[in-house]
């Protein structure tokens, strides 16, 4: 027996959420376990299935701890270029 | 009113109703949880189904669904006796309802050609859920007929008790006569047992258990592979006269295990039959 990641989305415009785990032999009975336990309450009609083997994680605790200020990635850290851009054209002479 | 089409109707959803009992019982005890949960959903749409045919009986007789699926007397039910049996173990759970799931595939597909429109499309919306119902009985055979041995030999057993108990599906209704000629029904129960029969041998031939089946078609004997390793599940004495069992409960006979099960099916409806749920 095998662990299985399932992946299902609602239409055909959705992406793929993956929306928990079954345990099976091979993935064909993995298939039929995910359709029984997670589209019980339509959810929708589409699955993936995929060995959780098969899937390559990574992480890093450290991460959400940046050494520098790297607020320059987030689209807040622009919100006051307009008053910027007003001020330079003053300083330049510009009306 | 016809009485004919209530009359197999109600058998029909007997059938589903006392199966989908059965399977129910598996909820919380079924090998792993996964199959807890699916053979679960497997269980309520059975009984979803039985529900269908009641509602359709219902418009006919004017009784509750309620009423006819828990009103009546353990003698008034009409399934095959097959479907009262105790689950036994998963081989037998699961080989029945394999050989339950073909038998009723099959019925499905004569009752899409009933002259009844409502039984029609009914026949059609519960064939698309049956569909899931043998892949996923199919899954397990396939895996336990290739699997170790004590499973063959458990697969083996429980295959030969439960085709001999097959017979009971395919008894005629009561009034079938007047359900074929009213066109209710458009093959005969008789004609779809035979059908039967040659589909499940060759099915059973397909999982390596090849069986040789009497002549009078409801007893399987299974024959050693090659390897010598399959137990035949055949029990019976050489020579012993070879009938089909659990025949009667289209006519309202039932065994022992059906008493418990009604009892147990029918005890809160029973204690206040007027109640609103």
């Amino acid at each position: 027996m095998e662990v299985y990641e399932v992946f299902r989305r609602s239409g055909h415009k959705q992406p793929f959420e993956h929306c928990g785990t079954v345990t099976a032999p091979d993935s064909e009975m993995a298939m039929l376990m995910a359709k029984e336990c997670y589209l019980r309450r339509k959810e929708g009609q589409y699955l993936w299935v995929t060995r959780r083997s098969e899937i390559h994680s990574w992480s890093d605790e450290a991460l959400p701890e940046p050494a520098a200020d790297k607020s320059y990635r987030f689209a807040h850290a622009y919100r006051d270029v307009v008053q910027k851009r007003e001020l330079a054209r003053r300083r330049a002479g510009h009306p | 009113m016809s009485e004919s089409l209530v009359a197999m109707v109600t058998a029909l959803g007997d059938d589903e109703l006392i199966l989908g009992h059965r399977h129910a019982e598996w909820t919380g005890f079924a090998p792993y949880i996964e199959e807890d949960v699916a053979f679960s959903s497997i269980a309520q749409d059975e009984i979803g189904h039985a529900a269908a045919y009641y509602s359709l009986a219902s418009t006919l007789t004017g009784l509750t669904r309620d009423a006819i699926a828990l009103g009546r007397s353990a003698g008034e039910y009409r399934h095959a006796v097959l479907c009262e049996r105790p689950n036994s173990d998963w081989a037998y759970t699961i080989t029945r309802q394999w050989l339950y799931d073909r038998a009723d595939c099959l019925r499905l597909t004569a009752l899409e050609e009933s002259e009844h429109d409502d039984l029609r499309h009914l026949a059609t919306k519960i064939r698309r859920e049956e569909r899931y119902h043998l892949i996923h009985a199919d899954m397990w055979m396939e895996r336990i007929a290739h699997g170790p041995m004590e499973g063959r030999s458990k697969l083996s057993r429980a295959a030969t008790t439960v085709l001999s108990a097959t017979a009971g599906l395919f008894e005629p209704f009561e009034r079938e006569a007047a359900a074929i000629s009213e066109g209710w029904l458009t093959v005969s129960s008789e004609e779809l047992g035979r059908r039967f029969v040659s589909e499940a041998v060759d099915a059973l031939d397909g999982l390596g258990l090849p069986a040789e089946v009497s002549p009078g078609g409801w007893r399987a004997e299974f024959v050693a592979s090659s390897s010598g390793d399959l137990i035949a599940g055949d029990q019976s004495a050489p020579g012993e006269a070879i009938a089909p069992a659990g025949l009667g409960g289209r006519s309202g006979h039932h065994s022992h295990d059906f008493s418990s099960l009604w009892a147990d099916m029918t005890r809160t409806y029973r204690a206040d039959p007027k109640a609103t749920w």
